[in-house]
């Protein structure tokens, strides 16, 4: 036991404890890239999901056109006919990134395809995320806690949700850089250093480059600074970190031209501003005070602070008001408000990770780490040192930003890690203590009178006496015992978590067979393959914005929304084409010169995130642009229900969304028991009529439907008169437009 | 619908030509009607005055509340949307002395018990919108039937009342919401009061405020609230619990992305009680002096986090069917 003891305390270790910690880091960040791979593993090195399709497309086109084009990126071939000023409207840090790592391994003669960098970046940077937590949580208490810590935020389901192989994201790097912007801010703040504050401010720089969650630190630092001096503990260290962090970082967050001038000119940078102006006015009074001793001028400086602060935010929010400065944005002003954005603007309620958090997500993502997470907070009060107050106030903020959006779990993440790891290490100190302390010798002054002797001022509660340690083994080996085991619990959790939900590509999808064998489908990049090889290069292809990405990506065509989503007129323009009737939509598609309209249903497999199912929101974006054209009750039964069975209202079934979705269908089964199953509805006998589309390519499974825009007739009629000219139905009316055969198009 | 076409041509033109007069008249006789009403900018309609007021040749637009105040219908959104009816036509008449062709109607249901079943009315309230049958701004497609409000779809009437008019007449009404003093003033008043029990009293109030156990405290209910999923229930307004159609009640919502008021309780009351056997053991039990007393202490505390955690676990479970890992003593 004792040379147990030596190796843990002793100065001659150090070296050997050091090559421990060193060999437990890089474990860490083994189990960390590894529990990413699943989805490697089990499909194939693809990139997932659809905003990655984006940043893969982004990096390809900075390696092939070098950083200064990149910069200059307009792309032509999304928004038609609007286009995107891609390079200026984009967070270039991870593109950046990946072409910089694909640049040293060429130059070190490994070369290595763009593709596979980007798969394993997440992976990758998750291993130094580990590395920065530890480094953080060793500067909240001690090494054994940043090592618990680094474990911790290396396995929790909430971070691998958004860094598994192949997820190609902002968040893939930001996370990192969050954690190490924060270390270096408690770094600056503890040791009073411009150097620490100048790499904070550099750490800053890159996470304002790769992630619009920058605002998160713009304003958890500032909000910091100012419980600090409320709290009474302005320091001169303080007022070093703070203006060489602010003066630097926001100088180098205003280099990227996505971000600009909004640093001066928008509310959600207004408080790092504030603080920095309240941080001078008090580090003046606070000079003052050392040079006159007199009580009243004192007083009178406390008067003069107070107005001047009282004046500046009443010149802020004139500013506000007067439009100088512009408000917040209604992306961050839906945390607050959270009715804000289901009135105001449909499309961010209408994405699913918008949306607010049920308890389940929680423990789902973080286990044991949720329960441990208030405890850890508590002891960061017992011991309430500057860093401490960090940790608290990011706990609470980020715990109501997660509540309030499933998205913002990622935030959460790291600080629940920081907490938990406090919490789990101060148990293990104790218990994992070989020393038993020695029976209180009969006669020994009792617990209460030695509190009396030593009234402490403001402590908690739990820790007004001394500690005197645990005398019991048995009770240290239970509390031991059940801890490992709930450790252990939590890795088969976060195993099962992880295989099971976030290893999916989402492109392509997996199911089991009867026999339990594992049968892929791969629709999505059937049906992408198939536009890049059968239409022509500069077809234009209209689909629901959330499919912009991949087929800007896979099928290399133009769209005319993505998952930018910058221009919500476009995207309503798009939502009311899909929902009106052919006659409406006809000449929307053909003045946005579409080729092909692309439909995803799931009806035929059961799969559930398809159109039918996301189109009230198409409704709902077109009714917010066109309120007298597109009416969202119209699509809904007069006992307001949603169907596509017989009972569904004529709109619903007029619209060409439902048209596509269901032509053709009821050829699969016998007559009449059509069936729909992710709605459960059996549709009509006789499936809808085209009369302005073609059916170019359906996939194998009926996910992805393509269709052709017809051009216009060549004897001027109607589409819909045409083809019932063709059927046979109707003897030709010969119009005057017809005999000069005059292709015109129709509004109506 | 084509053969429609040159009737209702011919209809409009007929009511243009002829009986302008007539249209003139009426418009001259609601405008002084307006003038001279108690409520301000709205003229209390009954069976003559309603039909005179919508029949054919308006060379006006009207719009018409058809409500029921009395106490004995307890129409609760009749007394709601009152005062905002109310609101838009006072906004209306203090902009438009002479109404300019914009009229507010009202016709209670005391008052006018033929017209409610001439239209067959059976619910209140109730909202129409004539637009001109006569002039320039003619909408031939509402000459007979009325816009109506949809009173189930918006959220502050007013100005969507006044929404609906400048979508379909020439008309935008304003609304201008008077400045609330009462409400000023109680604010300004709880302010003062505020700042000086705060400058009074702040030797007193000072230990608290800077208490370390009140803001942990506060620090941890605030974590717990936000992580139980409290900010859930708030923003979808579940129901607390429910009948689970067996004359019980289920306090367990299923599905993984639901959850009832109760159920986040529980969670709530899970996680803290967990966290306060973790502080327990890290912070309290290693303090004890006694022994004795410190292994049965530990022991329990051991005990409550076993079980504790061991329920949570089994409680997801009813929420994720498929989740395979349980903790004793609960499966």
């Amino acid at each position: 036991m004792s040379s147990m003891e030596a190796l843990l305390k002793d100065e001659s270790t150090r070296n050997i404890r050091r090559l421990l910690k060193v060999v437990i880091l890089i474990t860490i960040a083994g189990a960390a890239v590894s529990s990413r791979l699943f989805s490697v593993i089990r499909f194939e090195s693809i990139i997932h999901e659809f905003d990655p399709w984006f940043n893969f497309r982004a990096s390809k086109y900075l390696i092939k056109n070098g950083f200064y084009n990149f910069w200059d990126w307009f792309d032509d071939r999304t928004w038609h006919p609007l286009g995107r000023v891609t390079g200026g409207t984009l967070y270039p840090g991870l593109m950046v990134t990946s072409g910089a790592i694909y640049h040293i391994l060429r130059m070190l003669s490994m070369p290595v395809d763009i593709r596979n960098i980007c798969v394993l970046l997440a992976p990758a940077f998750s291993g130094l995320t580990a590395l920065a937590t530890y480094l953080f949580t060793k500067e909240m208490k001690d090494e054994s806690a940043g090592l618990l810590a680094a474990a911790f935020i290396g396995i929790a389901p909430g971070y691998i949700s958004r860094s598994v192989a192949g997820s190609y994201d902002n968040e893939a790097i930001a996370i990192f850089l969050l954690m190490f912007t924060f270390y270096l801010w408690i770094k600056a703040l503890k040791d009073g250093s411009a150097f620490w504050g100048a790499l904070c401010a550099l750490f800053y720089f890159y996470m304002v480059a790769a992630w619009g969650g920058y605002v998160f630190i713009t304003n958890m630092i500032p909000l910091h600074a100012f419980v600090l001096v409320l709290m009474g503990r302005y320091s001169p260290r303080l007022y070093v970190a703070y203006t060489s962090w602010f003066a630097l970082g926001t100088l180098g967050s205003m280099q990227i031209p996505f971000v600009g001038f909004l640093p001066i000119r928008s509310s959600e940078h207004m408080a790092a501003l504030g603080v920095f102006g309240l941080l001078q006015l008090v580090g003046f009074v606070e000079f003052v005070r050392y040079q006159v001793p007199s009580r009243q001028f004192k007083t009178l400086l406390k008067a003069l602070i107070f107005i001047v602060f009282a004046l500046s935010s009443a010149v802020l929010v004139l500013l506000t008001v007067s439009g100088v400065i512009a408000p917040w944005s209604g992306r961050f002003y839906s945390l607050w408000d959270t009715g804000y954005a289901k009135i105001h603007i449909p499309i961010i309620a209408s994405v699913s990770e918008h949306q607010p958090t049920a308890w389940p997500a929680f423990f789902f993502d973080l286990e044991m780490l949720i329960w441990l997470f208030p405890a850890g907070i508590y002891m960061c009060f017992s011991t309430l040192q500057d860093q401490h107050v960090f940790v608290i106030i990011y706990g609470i903020m980020a715990s109501y930003f997660a509540g309030v959006m499933v998205r913002l779990m990622l935030t959460l993440t790291p600080v629940v890690c920081v907490s938990a790891a406090i919490a789990l290490s101060n148990i293990l100190d104790i218990y994992l203590s070989v020393k038993t302390p020695a029976a209180p010798a009969v006669g020994a002054p009792s617990v209460d009178e030695r509190k009396e002797k030593k009234p402490r001022v403001n402590i908690l509660s739990a820790g007004k006496d001394s500690i005197v340690g645990i005398y019991s083994k048995a009770s240290r080996i239970a509390v031991v015992a059940a801890f490992s085991i709930y450790l252990f619990v939590f890795v088969l959790h976060c195993t099962w978590v992880t295989s099971n939900a976030y290893s999916s590509p989402s492109v392509v999808l997996a199911s089991r067979l009867p026999d339990g064998s594992q049968h892929i489908i791969d629709d999505y990049r059937e049906a992408y393959y198939w536009l890049r090889k059968n239409t022509p290069d500069d077809a234009k292809i209209m689909s629901w914005w959330d499919y912009g990405y991949q087929i800007g990506g896979m099928a290399d065509r133009t769209t005319l929304v993505d998952n930018n989503t910058w221009n919500n007129t476009h995207i309503a323009t798009v939502g009311k084409a899909m929902s009106s009737r052919e006659e409406v939509a006809y000449p929307i598609l053909r003045q946005h010169d579409v080729d092909y309209v692309l439909v995803i249903f799931g009806g035929l497999l059961g799969y559930s995130g398809d159109d039918i199912n996301k189109f009230l929101w198409m409704i709902r974006i077109a009714e917010g642009v066109w309120p007298d054209e597109v009416k969202e009750r119209d699509f809904f039964t007069p006992r307001g229900e949603y169907r596509v069975d017989d009972g569904a209202t004529d709109t619903m079934k007029n619209s060409i969304m439902y048209k596509m979705s269901y032509y053709n269908y009821q050829s699969l089964f016998p007559a009449g028991q059509a069936q729909d199953r992710v709605r459960n509805a059996k549709l009509p006998a006789v499936g809808p009529t085209l009369s302005i589309l073609d059916e170019a390519f359906t996939s194998e499974n009926w996910i992805v439907r393509i269709y052709k825009v017809k051009d216009l007739d060549n004897l001027g009629r109607d589409h819909a008169s045409a083809a019932a000219f063709d059927a046979g139905k109707k003897k030709s009316k010969r119009t005057k437009a017809g005999r000069g055969a005059q292709r015109k198009l129709r509004v109506v | 619908m084509r053969f429609l076409a040159p009737i209702v041509g011919l209809l409009s033109l007929a009511s243009t030509l002829l009986p302008t007069t007539l249209a003139d008249s009426k418009l001259s006789k609601f405008t002084s009607l307006t003038a001279g009403s108690k409520l301000k900018g709205i003229v209390r309609l009954n069976d003559a005055l309603y039909t005179e007021l919508t029949t054919a040749p308006r060379n006006y637009a009207a719009v018409v509340l058809l409500t029921a105040l009395d106490k004995r219908f307890s129409c609760t959104l009749c007394q709601e949307f009152q005062p905002e009816y109310e609101l838009l036509a006072k906004s209306w008449i203090a902009k438009h002395k002479t109404s300019d062709g914009l009229f507010f109607g009202q016709l209670d249901f005391a008052d006018a018990k033929a017209t409610f079943q001439r239209l067959q009315l059976t619910t209140a309230p109730i909202l129409y919108l004539f637009p001109p049958t006569t002039g320039d701004n003619v909408d031939v497609a509402h000459i007979g039937t009325p816009y109506q409000f949809d009173f189930t779809q918006h959220g502050t009437p007013a100005e969507a009342v006044a929404h609906l008019i400048s979508q379909h007449t020439t008309y935008a009404p304003p609304v201008s919401r008077p400045f609330d003093y009462v409400k000023f003033g109680g604010m300004a008043g709880l302010l003062l009061v505020a700042i000086t029990i705060v400058s009074i009293a702040f030797s007193i109030i000072k230990p608290i405020i800077y208490s370390r156990n009140l803001w942990a405290a506060i620090s941890l209910i605030a974590v717990l609230l936000f992580t139980s999923g409290h900010m859930f229930n708030h923003i979808r307004h579940v129901p607390y619990v429910v009948n689970d159609g067996r004359g019980g009640i289920s306090y367990v919502a299923s599905g993984f992305s639901n959850q009832f008021g109760l159920e986040t309780q529980i969670v709530a009351i899970v996680y803290a009680l967990l966290a306060f056997a973790t502080i327990s053991l890290a912070m309290k039990t290693p303090r004890i002096e006694n022994p004795t007393r410190q292994k049965a202490v530990i022991l329990i505390w051991n005990a409550i986090l076993l079980v504790g955690f061991s329920f949570l676990m089994n409680l997801f479970k009813q929420k994720n069917g498929s989740y395979p890992f349980f903790l004793p003593p609960l499966f």
